[in-house]
């Protein structure tokens, strides 16, 4: 007895120093890989941690461009705790997001459910469809912005040929972002439709086999095998959606400038309208501030999930 | 004003033609050197817009002239005006030569001494051509031009006006005569108006920001007329503005096209060139493509008035655009600017301004100019228009540092009144808002 | 019966998903060849009779059409250059050492707007000089480049199997050399999807240019929004311009639409 205790302690000490031994190990290992992160590093540090650094400091001046900077501590963030126009880009902005995420992912899967099929010219068919994800932004919103005009443009003349009443497009408050949102999908299906495509292409058979066996429908086979092992690939793409959405500048600024009224601006218009029209440098940074800290906590959630879904795959 | 002189005439057609040539005659006489800075190089921002491209399409001749190149560029206004005070405010502008929309950056400009004096140049006979003839700019022009502080920071480009376009044949078949007050104008639009026919009686800008103009074209025309008063506190909120505000809600929501909260001069053009609606209140620079059959459907149909009455005054809203030389540019290239400004704003410069339709100079010698404004493809009532227009004027936009802010904060309340939403709750919200930005900028100057 | 129902519903399906993004490029390709009433007219006029080139005319003749493009493609190429020069090997260093912090870093560079760098940078650029060249244009790009690059990269490095590396480390190969004719190989699609997205990424961007470049330094997609004058409506220059600048991309994609399907479908989970 006396022995087999010595024995696993020793057994114990030898596992703690393997673990050790390991740790050590890995720490040397990694040491040896800092090489090849140094230019990267540096790169970021100048061009993406310095303006993170400044806006912070920042934050704390009341700067006008063309007028005099002092300090005034927090009283910019005071400032925005009681500005209902920040206030409402928040909201103005969850909104967008949740459908600029919600409708491209739904949307891409069935795409890649059909794309994933065979059918004669389904390249080309393929490459039209995902021709919107390459487009310059700024070019389509232009020409976007002459479709929805309401008594001219095509838009409306193809929904009366339909039958459909006429749409305000952007040219109305409660249309406007769901307007957008689908220029958004125009966009961005295409990658999620991509993403997920590529999720179909590594299912195995053999679940598909035995549920044949057992008789189960398309549907079922779908809801109960397909989706599931879709779901990490799903999930990357709403992690890529929730992130453009959030960044959504260039077709909201070109299309709307955040009108009609403030019906359509978000963070990011109200950002650039602060700094840029109003320039109001310190209350703009502040801005940043905030919106910077959202997406922080934002990430570390989006990069947890990942991790787990990626386990969850192996 | 409209009186011509035969010699005026002349001079005008004459240098409609060969200008380089008789600005070297006019040299050769005085002995002014027009090629003290030749090799100079400068570069010229300024504002997308007709003004601008006839500019950019003929600085050949003052290329020629002078031997100074020019580098020259035309950007939207909105970015423009983003662009140049970032640019001036970092203390080093890429451009020598700016022009600049006074109704907005003026007072700004003017505060952080961005530009330069120009008077003293205007007084030294080795910098000024002797046949420059500052005398011939309307006083109202120089004077938006001037700081309060009497420095004449730019030079005065061109004016622009707000005036009534009108469609012919809309009018004649509805046997409608041109509204003299507001509320004549409201009559007649909602009578004009056919939703079902898709024409409406009035398009105007009901996007935010843009908007304000409308809205102070009819604040203009009652007994306060101004955003501020005397001691640049805001009247926004009073019951001639709530009076304003109720025009601009009538007018927009019942007699003009469905969405037209989100209209731009842009999208009114549009609806106007198609013949869609009968009246249109906006800047004169709008004639040329109203007028062209390659663009518009109503080319030939169009009618100039000036902007009706409101019930105390007789105003239209006035905006001035003028060049300025960057302070910070270096002695030669401020010399070299100065040049071009003087060739910018000459004569020539100024009557193809109004012959080509592209808006209404800051000079007085184009209008008097009959034989051009004979030759010109616009209608008689469109000079008329432009000259009356100019009697009446006065700045749509007051004179403070944050116009943007107070355009965005006023225009959202106005486009929300489209919707449907309280006049006097709206521009309550909106003064409220905007009063601590205006006085905190007060203080600060 | 079924299978021809089952045809049919497949074929209105594709219908459904290309028919948006064909009329969208077809309506643009009709705006930018008709004249401008024709663009104003309602009902639309579909079909440019008679066509005109004008448009594409008007674009080369007013703006200094030639020489943004050749701005964007100096910071398109420069910026995801750089961004792979940099990115590759970090990604390889970060996937190694599962440095998540590293990791972590990248991901909010990569989730930050890009507007929020654009005062500091600005005011950067101006302390140091630089503006009036193209040089503050391509560093602000690298914000967007070098962050995607990375990422993606960690993501196909971290998905290799490591057994060959270590074969050629056994072999007495050093680090570098492992890294250069071992892994690097192998993650060639992941180079794909990186250049593809950074080079969009880039090529796209309008924010940067708009508030930096000056006359000479301006890329497309701000030339193209100047085409925007007051007064005036172009519709028809301004799609034969808005066509030019997407016209690259879109030919990228046509060419190399197997490599990128591929190459997006399989970094897809790892890329994200």
């Amino acid at each position: 007895m006396p022995t087999g205790v010595a024995q696993e302690m020793t057994e114990a000490a030898a596992l703690r120093g393997a673990a050790a031994d390991s740790a050590r190990r890995r720490r040397a290992y990694a040491r040896r890989y800092w090489p090849f992160v140094v230019p990267a590093a540096a790169v970021v540090l100048a061009v993406i941690v310095f303006p993170w650094a400044f806006t912070l400091w920042m934050s704390l001046q009341e700067w006008k461009i063309g007028g005099g900077r002092s300090f005034v501590g927090l009283a910019n963030y005071q400032r925005l705790l009681t500005d209902d126009r920040f206030h409402w880009s928040i909201l103005r902005t969850l909104y967008f997001t949740a459908l600029a995420v919600v409708i491209p992912v739904v949307l891409g899967v069935a795409a890649a459910l059909v794309f994933h099929r065979r059918f004669p010219l389904r390249g080309l068919a393929r490459t039209v469809f995902i021709l919107p994800m390459m487009a310059t932004p700024v070019a389509v919103a232009l020409v976007w912005t002459m479709m929805f005009h309401p008594q001219l443009g095509v838009l409306n003349w193809i929904l009366t040929q339909f039958g459909i009443p006429p749409s305000m497009w952007v040219y109305d408050a409660n249309t406007v972002i769901p307007t957008l949102v689908m220029v958004e999908v125009w966009h961005w299906t295409p990658l999620v439709m991509l993403l997920v495509l590529g999720g179909l292409a590594s299912l195995p058979v053999d679940p598909y086999e035995a549920a044949k066996i057992d008789g189960a429908t398309g549907w079922q086979a779908f809801r109960y095998i397909t989706l599931p092992l879709l779901m990490p690939f799903i999930m990357v793409a709403v992690v890529i959606r929730t992130i453009d959405a959030l960044k959504a500048f260039d077709t909201i600024y070109v299309i709307t400038q955040g009108g009609p009224g403030t019906a359509s601006e978000t963070i990011n218009i109200f950002l650039y309208l602060t700094a840029f029209a109003y320039y109001n440098m310190g209350y703009a940074s502040a801005v940043v501030v905030v919106f910077f800290v959202l997406i922080v906590g934002l990430a570390l959630l989006l990069l947890w999930s990942r991790e787990r879904f990626k386990d969850a795959v192996r | 004003m409209t009186e011509i002189t035969r010699r005026a005439a002349l001079r005008g057609g004459a240098g409609l033609l060969a200008v380089p040539a008789l600005i070297q005659a006019a040299n050769a006489q005085s002995g002014f050197n027009w090629r003290r800075f030749a090799g100079e190089r400068i570069e010229v921002s300024l504002t997308a817009n007709p003004r601008s491209q006839i500019l950019i399409q003929n600085q050949r001749e003052f290329e020629d002239l002078t031997g100074i190149r020019v580098g020259s560029e035309q950007i939207p206004e909105q970015q423009h005006r983003q662009k140049f005070v970032i640019e001036y405010a970092s203390g080093r502008p890429s451009f020598d030569v700016i022009s600049i929309s006074l109704h907005v950056n003026k007072r700004q400009v003017g505060r952080a001494k961005w530009t330069m004096d120009l008077k003293p140049l205007l007084a030294d006979p080795t910098m000024t051509a002797p046949d420059f003839d500052f005398q011939d700019f309307g006083a109202g022009a120089v004077a938006y031009s001037t700081q309060a502080d009497g420095r004449m920071d730019t030079l005065p480009e061109f004016t622009d006006y707000f005036i009534l376009y009108y469609n012919k044949e809309i009018f004649q078949r509805a046997n409608a005569q041109l509204p003299k007050t507001y509320d004549e104008l409201y009559e007649l639009a909602k009578r004009l108006t056919d939703a079902r026919a898709g024409q409406f009686g009035f398009v105007g800008r009901g996007l935010r920001n843009a908007n304000v103009v409308l809205y102070t074209s009819f604040l203009l025309g009652t007994q306060q007329r101004d955003c501020v008063d005397a001691n640049m506190r805001l009247m926004t909120d009073t019951p001639d503005a709530i009076w304003a505000g109720e025009m601009y809600k009538k007018l927009l929501r019942e007699t003009a096209p469905p969405g037209v909260a989100g209209f731009n001069w842009n999208e009114c053009q549009t609806t106007f060139a198609q013949g869609r609606a009968a009246m249109w209140l906006d800047g004169v620079g709008f004639a040329t493509p109203l007028e062209d059959p390659q663009r518009s459907r109503v080319a030939g149909k169009v009618g100039y008035a000036v902007v009706p009455a409101g019930p105390a005054h007789h105003h239209c809203c006035l905006f001035g655009t003028g060049l300025g030389i960057s302070a910070a540019s270096n002695e030669r290239k401020r010399g070299a600017a100065w040049l071009y400004l003087q060739w910018a704003v000459n004569k020539t410069n100024q009557l193809r301004f109004l012959t080509s339709g592209a808006g209404a100079p800051a000079r007085e010698s184009p209008y008097r100019n009959e034989e051009a404004i004979r030759a010109s493809r616009f209608g008689r009532d469109y000079f008329e228009t432009l000259i009356a227009s100019g009697r009446i004027a006065r700045p749509g936009l007051p004179e403070i540092v944050p116009v943007t802010e107070f355009r965005d904060t006023l225009g959202a309340g106005l486009t929300n009144m489209i919707g449907g939403a309280d006049v006097a709750a709206e521009l309550k919200r909106a003064t409220d808002a905007f009063r601590p930005v205006l006085e905190q900028s007060e203080r600060a100057s | 019966m079924r299978k021809i129902l089952d045809r049919i519903g497949l074929a209105i399906a594709v219908f459904f998903f290309v028919s948006p993004a064909a009329l969208v490029f077809l309506w643009m390709l009709s705006l930018s060849l008709k004249t401008e009433i024709d663009n104003i007219a309602f009902p639309p006029v579909f079909i440019p009779n008679p066509p005109t080139l004008d448009n594409f005319r008007a674009v080369f003749e007013r703006n200094d059409f030639l020489n943004q493009a050749l701005n964007s493609i100096l910071v398109s190429f420069g910026a995801t250059g750089i961004a792979l020069l940099v990115g590759i090997p970090a990604g390889y260093g970060i996937a190694k050492m599962r440095a998540t912090r590293a990791a972590v870093l990248i991901l909010i560079a990569r989730i930050t707007p890009g507007l929020s760098y654009l005062i500091p940078l600005f005011l950067l650029f101006q302390w140091v000089g630089l503006t009036g060249t193209l040089w503050p244009i391509l560093i602000t790009h690298l914000v967007l480049t070098v962050p995607i690059a990375v990422w993606v990269m960690i993501g196909f490095f971290e998905s290799l199997p490591a057994e060959l590396e270590e074969a050629a480390l056994v072999d007495g190969a050093t680090i570098w050399q492992a890294f250069r004719h071992v892994a690097m190989p192998l993650a060639r699609p992941g180079i794909t999807v990186a250049t593809i997205l950074a080079f969009i990424f880039s090529w796209n961007n309008f924010i940067f240019a708009m508030v930096l470049a000056g006359r000479e330094t301006r890329t497309l997609p701000v030339a193209v929004n100047n085409m925007l004058t007051f007064e005036q409506i172009a519709w028809g220059p301004l799609s034969a311009a808005a066509l030019l600048v997407t016209l690259p991309v879109l030919v990228l994609t046509l060419v190399a639409q197997k490599q990128i399907v591929a190459g997006l479908t399989q970094g897809g989970v790892k890329g994200a």
